[in-house]
């Protein structure tokens, strides 16, 4: 594109925008770069009617376009090969409406998480999605399917997105699912954009199920010996009829080979039922060679994927019951990469695990996601690279392969959505 | 859609034949007529043949065989469904899944079922009961309709208030894609990668290819449970009741409304001691751990009594709770003492516009000058207005089926949807525009396309492009033989 051209998209992306909230200039495209692939322009709408003009050139110009939120999730996914517009979300944060007695909110996909909560505390509710991190946006959250140790109890965003507007590649402004807690009506399309990288589109309100806080939350820690006593801890956990918040292995370190493990249980409901829930926990805990004792719910871990990290980290998905053999393989595969210091965790009761490895060449943290991929999936487990240095994601395909069948589905989805391939190209699963 | 010549057809039973064998294909029009519609009778439509496949390989040649010769093509569960979603376009195959109902593979360690889609609900529940586990998703119809039907319509029922509706408890499903491929969707790990195609295949009703197996999840049974009668000389109190339980962070099991008219046929049919002369009813359930459980349910009362309950109890046994639930459960067969026929409704607004709906729900149907009777997931707002009719006097059908629409408009004004939990089916295909513009709508029309290119896989539901798919007939509501057996009722 000559510089002309150049200067008539900004000038155009500005006419529906406002000059201020277009830049081109070089050191403000730097602070928008993905994986070090800087951008030509950056757009900051503040409504939805601006995000979709603002699409609506991106789809006469044809530009490659990457949503961003607050940027804390750009290295999920394949380095993009190219980059032209980075669409700022971040001034779309307002709450649009709070239905405080009917439990559901919709809010713009740029406002923070943890803004949205600030607010809802006031009215003792929450949206039960905790990611590690300060930072996500609820669009962010969704695109990229993040969740954490709540969800053993909550679900994640596709358990609490209702609906959806988002806005197509070609600029339409399109709304999926319903602003109420039930409904069959249509195809289920906010699910699809759980998860979806803003490759089909990009969000710009979501309407959310909200829960109210429990009165009362205590969290246990049991320290168990080894991980044939935390299975079977987590085994009896499970097959009770305690109604847990969160079951996690905490943090642990790989280097010490038969280092204690622990597992984090907390309990939030009215104080009674908390009380006699620890009580029951405690009784478990014994039976399983542990002691269980109180602590303070500190649930952000060294296994946490941080904005700015530098580490590389996996998402391994397992079975809770095979918690045993899933720590003995990520041992295993974490003990052939040399040089390298590693922790893991797991959202236990689930059997969804997180690795972090830091001080290891590329090739050697390739080879290693590798093995483990095969490893795991004889069980039907997967390994995912949720983040790391450029190196590392150009060296092994972040997300893995899949069956060929359901890809094939998945290609003709995106063709449905977008298809000129413009919306975050290539940095999706087998390259979509 | 080309009829069959009577000799294509007889090839094509043979060929079927071969594959499925003798015994599990049906051309005879007396034994089609069976298959002709759902729980819903208002649309009729006769296959060319049924089919009783026994395994997802049976499902895939039947499914090419239909590709290859460019018949339309159904799956069908028990039948239940309520908007019609199991009819077959005018000719073309039927494929009943009911010879499909076994039950895989339990994995208790991992909370989680391998299922065949015509598996009947509760007997998933009744196979994993004695461990002390279910399976959540317990719609009404829960004796007879299949857990492939469920999948299709993304059905609920009273607990779902507290546990999620069908999608939130499936892992995995293989599926027969509509060119006859068999495609494994997820698996029994929570999450896969890439587009979420089982949210996707959740609630698509039938339209997006045949579900063979099913990963679902299986949960605990709760510790206790305990069970609340509120009683309302006002329906606005009542409404008020349901706002006031969500807003004060309560979370019961269940929350169902039964107003007047219907605690009036209950009483007449069974005696399950609902106050005849209440505007309405609260039936109200908490579960969960035994302990709290009583403080949880003095708030329930609480709330009850400040919206104005004239009455609150609690159910002392097991008994007395049975006995309440019979008298929610039952309200449709009641119905029958009061009323030749009726047609049910469905549809779902905030919770806090309950009061306001209601009343805007009565005023309508008696401007049709018609009654209405109503017993509804009260807690979700899924409402279930069921009006009353007979079908033998000229005209009344069709002013019930207009009362239906303008609540639907109700419904849809409020910002609210016009399905919970039945699905939009060929009954409410036309109403989409209530709630989609015509670019949501075509980009679900892409969507459909996406799986079901050839458009051959349950043809003419969902989408409002029907003309005539179908034929209307005389009588929108008969009794569904489960319910003729009193082993279900219609909401
Ligand atoms: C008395 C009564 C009470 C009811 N109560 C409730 C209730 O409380 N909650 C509720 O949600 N619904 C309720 N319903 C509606 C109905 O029971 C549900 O929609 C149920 O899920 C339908 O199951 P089925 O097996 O009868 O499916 P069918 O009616 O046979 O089919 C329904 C749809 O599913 C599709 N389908 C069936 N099997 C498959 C498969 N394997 N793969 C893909 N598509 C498939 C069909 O093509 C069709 O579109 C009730 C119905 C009746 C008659």
């Amino acid at each position: 594109m000559s510089a002309v051209a150049s200067r008539s998209v900004a000038a155009a992306l500005r006419s529906v925008t406002a000059a201020d909230r277009v830049r081109d200039e070089r050191a403000a495209l730097e602070t928008f770069a993905v994986d070090a692939i800087v951008p030509r322009w950056v757009a900051r709408p503040v409504s939805v009617d601006e995000l979709a003009a603002v699409m609506t050139v991106a789809a006469e110009e044809r530009l490659i376009v990457a949503p961003r939120g607050s940027g804390s999730a750009l290295d999920l996914g394949a380095p993009p090969a190219r980059l032209d517009l980075v669409v700022d979300l971040s001034g779309l944060d307002a709450i649009v409406e709070h239905n405080a007695d009917d439990l559901t909110v919709t809010v713009q996909a740029g406002r923070s998480l943890h803004a949205l909560n600030r607010y809802l505390l006031a009215h003792r509710q929450f949206l039960p999605l905790d990611p590690p991190g300060e930072a996500h946006t609820v669009g962010g959250t969704a695109a990229a399917g993040l969740s954490g140790p709540l969800r053993f109890r909550y679900g994640t965003m596709r358990d609490l997105l209702l609906g959806v507007r988002f806005v197509q590649a070609d600029g339409v402004v399109t709304w999926g699912g319903s602003k109420v807690v039930k409904s069959v009506t249509g195809y289920d399309v906010p699910k699809l954009m759980v998860g979806a990288l803003g490759t089909l589109g990009v969000l710009g309100e979501l309407t959310l199920r909200l829960h109210s806080l429990p009165e009362a939350e205590r969290t246990w820690l049991v320290a168990v010996p080894s991980a044939a006593a935390a299975q079977a801890l987590v085994a009896s956990i499970l097959d009770s009829t305690l109604q847990p918040n969160r079951i996690e292995l905490n943090d642990h370190t790989l280097g010490a080979a038969d280092a204690p493990l622990a597992v984090l249980v907390s309990f939030g409901s009215v104080m009674e039922a908390v009380v006699e829930q620890g009580e029951r926990l405690a009784r478990l805990a014994r039976d399983a060679g542990g002691e269980a004792r109180a602590v303070s719910g500190e649930w952000t871990t060294a296994s946490d994927r941080v904005a700015g990290d530098r580490r590389t980290t996996l998402r391994v998905g397992s079975l809770p019951a095979r918690l045993r053999s899933t720590f003995e393989t990520l041992r295993r595969a974490l003990g052939r990469i040399a040089g390298a210091r590693s922790t893991l965790g797991a959202h236990t009761g689930l059997g969804l695990w997180r690795v972090t490895i830091d001080g290891a060449t590329p090739e050697a943290i390739a080879t290693a996601v590798a093995w483990l991929r095969d490893a795991v999936a004889e069980h039907g487990g997967y390994v995912v690279v949720t983040g790391g240095p450029v190196a590392v994601r150009r060296r092994v395909d972040p997300w893995g392969p899949i069956a060929p069948d359901a890809l094939a589905l998945m290609r003709a989805i995106k063709t449905t959505f977008d298809p000129d391939a413009r919306l975050n190209p290539g940095r999706f699963v087998s390259g979509l | 859609m080309a009829t069959l010549t009577a000799d294509r057809k007889r090839a094509l039973r043979t060929e079927l034949e071969g594959m499925l064998g003798r015994g599990a294909v049906l051309s005879d029009p007396d034994e089609l007529l069976v298959y002709e519609s759902d729980g819903l009778t208002l649309f009729r439509a006769l296959a060319d043949f049924v089919v009783f496949p026994q395994s997802a390989e049976h499902v895939s040649a039947v499914v090419k065989l239909a590709h290859r010769e460019g018949l339309p093509f159904v799956a069908r569960g028990a039948g239940t469904g309520l908007s019609g979603g199991c009819l077959p376009a005018e000719g073309g195959i039927v494929l009943s899944l009911m010879r499909m109902n076994r039950v895989l593979e339990v994995d208790y360690d991992n909370q989680l079922a391998v299922v065949e889609p015509g598996l009947v609900n509760l007997h998933l529940s009744w196979k994993v009961g004695p461990k002390g586990y279910y399976y959540a998703p317990d719609p009404s119809s829960q004796q007879a309709c299949t857990i492939g039907g469920n999948i299709a319509n993304n059905s609920g029922g009273p607990h779902t208030l507290k546990y999620g509706v069908t999608t939130n408890h499936v892992l995995g499903l293989e599926v027969v894609m509509p060119d006859g491929e068999i495609v494994w969707l997820g698996g029994k790990t929570r999450e896969s990668q890439g587009y979420d195609l089982i949210g996707v295949f959740v609630g698509s009703e039938g339209t997006f290819g045949i579900a063979t197996k099913i990963v679902v999840r299986i949960l605990k049974k709760p510790q206790a449970v305990k069970t609340v009668l509120a009683v309302f000389d006002e329906v606005d109190q009542a409404s008020a009741a349901v706002s006031e339980i969500i807003a004060r962070g309560l979370v019961p099991a269940a929350v169902e409304m039964i107003d007047q008219l219907t605690i009036g046929a209950v009483e007449d049919a069974f005696g399950c001691g609902y106050p005849r002369d209440a505007a309405a009813a609260l039936l109200v359930e908490l579960d969960g751990l035994a302990i709290g459980i009583e403080t949880q349910a003095e708030r329930i009362v609480a709330a009850c009594r400040d919206s104005g309950a004239r009455e609150v109890r609690t159910a002392k046994d097991e008994a007395e709770r049975q006995l309440l639930w019979k008298g929610r459960k039952s309200a449709f067969g009641a119905y029958g003492r009061v009323s030749p026929a009726y047609m049910v409704m469905d549809g779902v607004i905030p919770r806090t516009r309950l009061p306001y709906v209601l009343r805007r729900v009565n005023e309508i149907v008696d401007a049709h000058g018609l009654r209405v009777g109503n017993v509804f997931h009260a807690g979700d707002g899924n409402l279930h207005p069921n009006i009353l009719y007979d079908p033998r006097k000229p005209g009344e059908e069709a002013r019930v089926v207009a009362a239906g629409a303008e609540i639907m408009k109700v419904c849809a004004e409020v910002g609210g949807s016009i399905s919970g939990e039945h699905g939009i089916g060929l009954e409410k295909a036309d109403f989409m525009p209530f709630i989609f513009s015509a670019a949501d709508l075509a980009l679900m029309q892409r969507l459909k396309h996406a799986f079901n290119p050839q458009g051959l896989c349950n043809p003419g539901k969902v989408f409002p492009t029907r003309k005539s798919c179908g034929e209307a007939g005389a009588v929108a509501y008969r009794p569904h033989a489960i319910e003729e057996q009193g082993l279900a009722q219609r909401f």
